[in-house]
């Protein structure tokens, strides 16, 4: 049997509490445990789950967090209210619930599937009198995709130029370090290299976008993503 | 005789007027002046001094479904704490300008991780919260007038900032207001330079400073835009070092 980490529970009757987990050096995670045992704690976080390592935890309280005010505001809501829907959205999404935000802006398309906002929040863009998603906008005005990022012809050209000569100098290191290796040390090197040139393609066709925070913000490289079992990201 | 005298005066200020422009265009101001001007429509250099410690909260955008909370402090001489809410999950970034270090549970292990130089040199960047145009000679940068452009209409004076790192941004003061209304520089992203731009409004005073409220990102050449709305800003907040330093539980060097 595993066991169970001690958790502070504060019980308010007729309220559902989720839980906020706070991390050992720094962060936190808002949402409700849903597995916790001596290595693991796992978070539903509304939407996706993530797990942390139990001895990074430095302990979990009880408390009434966004998420909860999100499911209880959205159990009033009818299935035909579409200003109270888009209103839920809008207040999710404040909140930087996009899940939540993503689930009520459905609803709301459900009911009227050409609501603009709720268009616009999904990631629609009218075009020619059509919704069509934001890439296939992108790519109609002429972007290309490269490295996980729509960009210009010209700036993809740029990159690509950019990455060969990187190749290129780190080849020419491989080929001076060859020269002074056996024939058979040099064969298991390019089946090396060739082995993480096409792991490195496969890498940066899932990259997501990098985030470019320009004086306002740092750190966080790209825009973190929800799995099925939680977040990822390029680190 | 009258309509003719009337006609020479009226000649005379016609001419007047037409040389008024291109005397003005001849004789742009320095960059002192446009300097002097821009940190008086902040609040003045003995407010901005004044300014030990700042905390910014506000929402990020950075396409659909990709928004998220943000806060930011900044403390002298150059911390700077960097927190981005989403879905729930925090994660935080923090520098001394020198080194710096994260917890970013996005990434799955929530333990601290040293941050890469280009992020420190980034965070040190914002760790001086007065900006390089703020005494710039004695932080030994280098300004230089690189012309006016019109920014959505309004013209604004270019700034060539060469820093004292070696870096070069250009700053955009708008000439109405003299606000600084946009930055371009250029970063190291995935090992190529990348221009970005970032763009400020919306501003608004706190405690007699002039802060933008909006700022928008965009990268060269790319759609997309990360946009921020500033909702709070508080000057000289109670900012203990303990938000910055090291944790206790992380000195031991990492594996």
């Amino acid at each position: 049997m595993k066991k169970l980490f001690p958790i502070l529970v504060l019980f308010v009757p007729g309220v559902l509490f989720a839980d906020e987990v706070y991390l050992k050096d720094a962060g936190s995670i808002s949402g409700r445990v849903v597995e916790q045992d001596e290595t693991t704690v796992k978070v539903d976080i509304g939407g996706g789950f993530i797990s942390v390592p139990a001895a990074r935890v430095e302990r979990i309280e009880k408390g009434r967090t966004a998420l909860d005010e999100y499911e209880e505001r959205a159990a009033k809501l009818g299935p035909k209210d579409v200003e109270g829907w888009k209103t839920l959205a809008r207040w999710a999404s404040k909140q930087g619930y996009s899940a939540q935000a993503r689930e009520a802006c459905q609803k709301v398309l459900a009911i009227a599937p050409d609501d603009a906002d709720a268009r616009k929040a999904l990631g629609f863009v009218s075009l020619d009198g059509k919704w069509v998603t934001l890439e296939e906008s992108y790519r109609a005005k002429g972007y290309v995709k490269y490295d996980g990022e729509w960009m210009t012809p010209a700036e993809a050209q740029a990159a690509q130029a950019a990455d060969a000569s990187d190749r290129a100098k780190r080849n020419a290191e491989y080929r001076a370090n060859a020269e002074q290796n056996a024939a058979v040390q040099e064969q298991a090197r390019a089946e090396k290299r060739a082995e993480q040139e096409q792991y490195e393609k496969e890498k940066a066709e899932q990259l997501n976008p990098p985030v470019y925070w320009g004086g306002w913000g740092y750190g966080a490289s790209s825009w973190p993503t929800m799995g099925t079992d939680g977040f990822w990201s390029d680190k | 005789m009258i309509k003719v005298a009337s006609a020479v005066v009226l000649c005379a200020f016609v001419s007047a007027s037409l040389a008024a422009p291109s005397a003005l265009a001849a004789s742009p101001p320095t960059v002192d002046k446009i300097v002097a001007k821009y940190v008086a429509a902040r609040g003045g250099l003995t407010k901005i001094r004044s300014v030990q410690s700042l905390r910014q909260k506000g929402h990020v955008t950075a396409g659909p479904n990709q928004e998220g909370v943000v806060m930011r402090e900044l403390k002298r001489p150059a911390h700077t704490r960097f927190e981005l809410k989403v879905q729930g999950v925090t994660a935080v970034f923090v520098s001394d300008g020198k080194q710096g270090w994260r917890v970013n549970p996005f990434d799955g292990d929530a333990e601290r991780k040293p941050l890469s130089d280009e992020v420190v040199a980034e965070a040190a960047e914002q760790g001086d919260f007065e900006g390089p145009l703020v005494d710039w000679k004695a932080k030994g940068h280098k300004v230089e007038l690189a012309g006016q452009e019109d920014l959505a209409g309004r013209p604004a004076y270019k700034l060539k900032v060469t820093l004292a790192s070696g870096g070069v941004r250009y700053d955009y003061i708008d000439v109405k207001s003299m606000n600084l209304v946009r930055t371009e520089t250029t970063r190291q992203v995935r090992g190529r330079p990348v221009q970005i731009q970032a763009t400020f409004g919306d501003f608004k005073k706190t405690d007699g400073l002039l802060f933008p409220h909006f700022v928008e990102v965009a990268a060269a050449g790319r759609p997309n835009t990360l946009r921020i709305d500033v909702e709070s800003v508080e000057v000289n907040p109670e900012l203990s070092d303990a938000r910055f330093a090291m944790p206790a539980s992380a000195q031991k060097p990492l594996p």
